[in-house]
């Protein structure tokens, strides 16, 4: 009461009772009483946070619903050219992010296809179809290399023994026939010598007679020449002289080495050098016998990065070896636009004209005679975006799973499945929960302290314990779940209905209940749990999310249920993945593809967070003392 | 207080010894995975012979010889012989070896003598062939707990000081974004966060290890490779102490013990960290040792996801599906249970010591 917002300065004829003559205690209210859940749901609507966070959670489980039903992607069937394609969604792919094109990094080119304007080379064609490579990204740069093929290119060649005292012998691959007249000659370029006394590396080269002679050693770094005609005594006396280049490699001690950069095997008046290897065609010098090694320095090899447009290459033109007849048959009298078109330059094969799915056949295999039935198949180059009906290129907003399942539909029916799994666990929790607790509570006595202890202990064994008794029946999967999740999980909503009952049981409206005859079955149910629901709704309401996490993390670890187990209800398809499954298998990805993790990871989180918004706001509401405070 | 600590001790044995039975008898009663290896699998079973869970029986009797081997060859009318039947055999030319467990009852029994007497835990069948599980164990133990310690040691003070903050600065901008924060990391499951964060830190950013390094490594990265998994492992911790310490100091602040002390003089500080801070610690204390359980059982999953060679991860490989390694995955259940239950004795225990009302109350 204020007393100085009162004015003083009323008249007092002005003032007038309102009930003098009247008797008001048989009168009814003129406001409308509010009764318990009204008042709950009162206090649930003042708080913004909370009703955002109830409205996300429902438009959530209303989409996880919707969603997967009304969808034409493919989220069931096994699709293997549709696998791992990058999200790519309507409208934020015009500018240039989530357009379906993923970065390939650390592709080998093969040189042939260095394209001579740009001096750029694209890797193979079988895995990054060139059309579908963005030019304008294609970056070519070299990365050291140590490894003898011919793709790794340049560098030094390091010849040297595996053991101490051992020798070995290099032979340059072929034979040769120099011309004696042009005086063959053999010029090294070595970059390094590293030998130690004793220890020589000789050039050797046939001499006319079967014997492989020393022309001279390498001793130090630098170019040096070494004339084929001085191992050979009497050069007038061969007509046709053949030979092999040879390196000998003596008595080396462990750390020596000679490290080559070329090697040419020339003639004055050659049409080309018989020898003139460096790099890899160095490192491809045969060792003959002894513990001969080469190994390569400084090699680098051509790799290249470019954005890859996905999506094309998955729709796109590719080759099968092996396509049935009969198949082949289907598709064309399915297709009006098939027409064959003689090919001029493959006898065997033949195109297909434009719009049809089958490209081109290359060939035919012979016939297979199985079972007096004759089988042939076809080799040909498929279109998959018409073979699989795709008329314009689809958007998988969050992408494609390694099976070509789209993601973004899978994560929705993930979601229903965890939601569902989570409510079920927790309606048997929850049953079982005020059972127990209401039998615990209303008795109370030695039936308590026994029940009490009973579900003490049941609520101390560790959940890894009853997972290996599960899984040591059972197996892992959705019996597993199901046990492991109701095991212990009806224990808090026990507790919570036991201290309900005991609030209640003593209150004087069941004292005169009871006087008037009722059964306990009464008391129990119209009398003691309608007074206690709020709170114990609440307790079951925020064990929901509990359930949820526990459902996640087995089936992430693998326990809970995987892609083999797929069941439905009714309409609604639960093909066996929860978020759990999908973060397992996103997590074998993480590094190439973190979008595989990210969808479901944001989905369980807005999920659980909201859950709990929604938790705490339905205790806030219940809570009996809050009642008028707001 | 003596009898109260009586009265909980005893109590935590009798459901100790309760549920270990009850895992020993479900586990033992399951189908057995022995060594694939057939060199292993004779010691193994020699050694459950020795350990008491197994009987040799010898069938030298060259008629049933001919009809065990005349049901070997065909097992579809093996129906009417069952000695060998759930049992390991060795046809030695005029005889058979029978290994056959003892009842159930039987084993239990010398299970808990071989424990109580010999501390002999059994050998690991599948994970590391014929190695005793308590050996296993005590390599992994190591990593675990340094990995709990150091996340306990990690979100106590954090945990405690925004709690603090946001209690003393309540519905101030710093404390709704606490909340926010705090609501989040507590729905958030572990194994997300966890992935983001080496997503983010060692993949991303690359300033952590991507995984836990082998044991053998040394250097800076021994250390380094823990912060992930402790953040991991502390966020939902983290998240759960700051709420609570929030709402109980909150609701301690507004108590009138704290409006008494402010009018015997005491400056807010003083009120605060004498009076205010000291009631809250009450139901506190006990919730923090109540944590660790649940840290501990959260490492699982951050040890697998993480590459720790904890226990937890050992537990996952001796769950692999149809290479079920039953002894060591008694050996590791044994010891969370143990571990959580002296947690829990603690709780109670420090319920009492916290709390002198509660101390009064028992004795009763």
């Amino acid at each position: 009461m204020n007393i100085n917002n009162t004015n003083p300065n009323v008249d007092k004829d002005k003032l007038q009772f309102v009930q003098r003559d009247e008797k008001i205690f048989d009168k009814k209210f003129e406001t409308k009483p509010v009764g318990y859940f009204k008042d709950a749901m009162i206090r649930f609507v003042k708080n913004k946070t909370n009703v955002v966070a109830t409205a996300i959670l429902f438009t959530l489980i209303a989409l996880s619903i919707l969603i997967p039903t009304f969808t034409n992607k493919n989220f069931t069937t096994l699709e293997p050219r549709m696998a791992f394609l990058p999200p790519r969604v309507p409208i934020l792919e015009n500018f240039g992010i989530l357009d379906g094109n993923v970065y390939i990094e650390n592709q080998q080119i093969i040189p042939e296809t260095i394209d001579p304007e740009t001096g750029l080379g694209v890797p193979d064609q079988t895995r990054y179809p060139q059309e579908y490579i963005d030019k304008d990204t294609l970056i070519n740069y070299e990365i050291a290399c140590s490894e003898i093929t011919e793709n790794c290119m340049g560098g030094l060649v390091n010849f040297a023994n595996r053991e101490a005292d051992s020798s070995s012998t290099f032979k340059a691959p072929g034979t040769f026939f120099p011309d004696l007249d042009g005086n063959p000659t053999v010029t090294i370029d070595a970059s390094e010598v590293q030998i130690s006394e004793g220890t020589s590396f000789s050039v050797l080269v046939n001499d006319g007679a079967g014997n492989y002679v020393s022309i001279g050693e390498v001793t130090e770094a630098g170019v040096s020449e070494f004339s084929v005609l001085d191992a050979i005594e009497n050069p007038d006396d061969l007509f046709i002289y053949s030979t092999e280049l040879r390196f000998l490699f003596e008595n080396s001690a462990p750390d020596d080495y000679v490290r080559l950069e070329n090697v040419l095997f020339t003639f004055e008046g050659a049409e080309a050098p018989l020898v003139d290897a460096s790099g890899y065609s160095l490192a491809s010098f045969e060792t003959l016998d002894g513990t001969g090694r080469l190994t390569r320095f400084e090699a680098t090899i051509t790799m290249s990065s470019f954005e890859f447009d996905a999506y094309g290459a998955a729709l796109g033109d590719y080759r099968i070896a092996n396509f049935s007849k009969a198949e082949y048959e289907d598709i064309v009298q399915n297709h009006q636009s098939c027409s064959v078109v003689d090919n001029p330059d493959n006898p065997n094969g033949w195109y297909l004209s434009e719009g049809c799915p089958v490209r081109e056949v290359l060939s035919v295999s012979e016939p297979v005679v199985v079972d007096g039935e004759e089988y042939v198949s076809y080799e040909l180059i498929m279109n998959y975006g018409l073979y699989a009906g795709y008329e314009d290129t689809p958007y998988y907003l969050a992408g494609t799973t390694n099976t070509g399942r789209d993601l973004f539909n899978l994560a929705w029916v993930a979601l229903r499945t965890s939601l569902l799994i989570g409510v079920s666990a927790a309606l048997v929790n929850i049953t079982i929960g005020i059972i127990y607790g209401a039998i615990s509570g209303y008795y109370g006595g030695k039936v308590d302290i026994l029940m009490e202890r009973f579900s003490e202990i049941i609520a101390r064994i560790p959940f890894l314990v009853v997972l290996a008794i599960a899984v040591a029946y059972i197996g892992p999967g959705i019996t597993t779940l199901f046990i492991v999740l109701i095991v212990s999980g009806w224990i808090g909503v026990a507790s919570v209905t036991r201290t309900q009952f005991y609030r209640y049981k003593g209150r004087e409206y069941v004292l005169a209940s009871r006087t008037l005859g009722a059964k306990d079955n009464r008391l129990i149910f119209r009398h003691i749990l309608p007074n206690g629901i709020g709170t114990i709704i609440t307790a079951s309401i925020l064990s929901i999310p509990l359930v949820i996490f526990t459902e996640s993390t087995l089936s992430y670890l693998g326990f809970g249920i995987g892609h083999g187990q797929s069941f439905n209800i009714g309409p609604i398809e639960f093909s066996g993945v929860s978020i759990g499954v999908l973060l397992a298998d996103g997590r074998a990805e993480i590094i190439s593809r973190p979008y595989l993790t990210i969808w479901p990871a944001v989905i369980i989180s807005i999920l659980m967070i909201t859950f709990n918004l929604f938790g705490n706001a339905l205790r806030d509401a219940f809570n009996p003392s809050l009642r008028g405070s707001e | 207080m003596l009898r109260y600590t009586m009265i909980r001790t005893v109590w935590v044995f009798i459901i100790l010894v309760t549920i270990l039975s009850i895992n020993f008898i479900l586990l033992k009663n399951a189908p057995e995975y022995p060594p694939t290896i057939e060199e292993q699998r004779e010691i193994y079973y020699a050694r459950q012979v020795s350990d008491g869970y197994m009987t040799i029986v010898l069938e030298r009797d060259p008629e049933m010889v001919e009809i065990i081997r005349q049901e070997l060859r065909e097992p579809a009318a093996s129906d009417e012989y069952t000695l060998i039947r759930n049992a390991w055999y060795r046809d030695e030319g005029d005889q058979f070896r029978i290994y056959q467990p003892v009842p159930l009852i039987n084993q239990y029994f010398n299970w808990v003598r071989n424990i109580v007497t010999e501390w002999n835990w059994g050998v690991s069948t599948r994970v590391q062939a014929n190695v005793p599980v308590f050996d296993i164990l005590l390599s992994r133990i190591p990593v675990t707990f340094q990995l709990n310690i150091v996340a306990l040691f990690f979100y106590i003070p954090i945990g405690f000081l925004l709690g603090i903050v946001a209690a003393l600065r309540k519905d101030s901008f710093l404390d709704n974004f606490i909340s926010v924060a705090v609501m989040i990391l507590i729905s958030l499951p572990s194994f997300v966060t966890m992935t983001f964060l080496v997503l983010v830190f060692g993949y991303g950013l690359g300033w952590l290890p991507v995984q836990f390094p082998p044991a053998d490594v040394t250097g800076s990265i021994r250390y380094t490779a823990f912060v992930l998994p402790v953040l991991g492992l502390s966020f939902g911790a983290l998240a759960s102490l700051t709420r609570t310490s929030r709402a109980e100091l909150s609701e301690v602040l507004t108590s009138e013990f704290l409006l008494l002390a402010r009018t015997k003089g005491l400056s807010q500080t003083q009120a605060v960290l004498r009076h205010a801070m000291r009631n809250s610690m009450v139901p506190l204390v006990p919730g923090i040792i109540a944590s660790f359980v649940g840290l501990l059982s959260g490492s699982v999953i951050i040890e697998v996801i993480y590459s720790i060679p904890g226990t937890g991860r050992i537990f996952i490989r001796a769950m692999t599906q149809n290479n079920y390694d039953f002894n060591l995955i008694l050996g590791i259940t044994a010891f969370y249970t143990v571990i959580s239950l002296f947690a829990i004795l603690l709780v109670d225990l420090s319920y009492g010591l916290v709390d002198p009302r509660i101390r009064m109350g028992a004795r009763k």
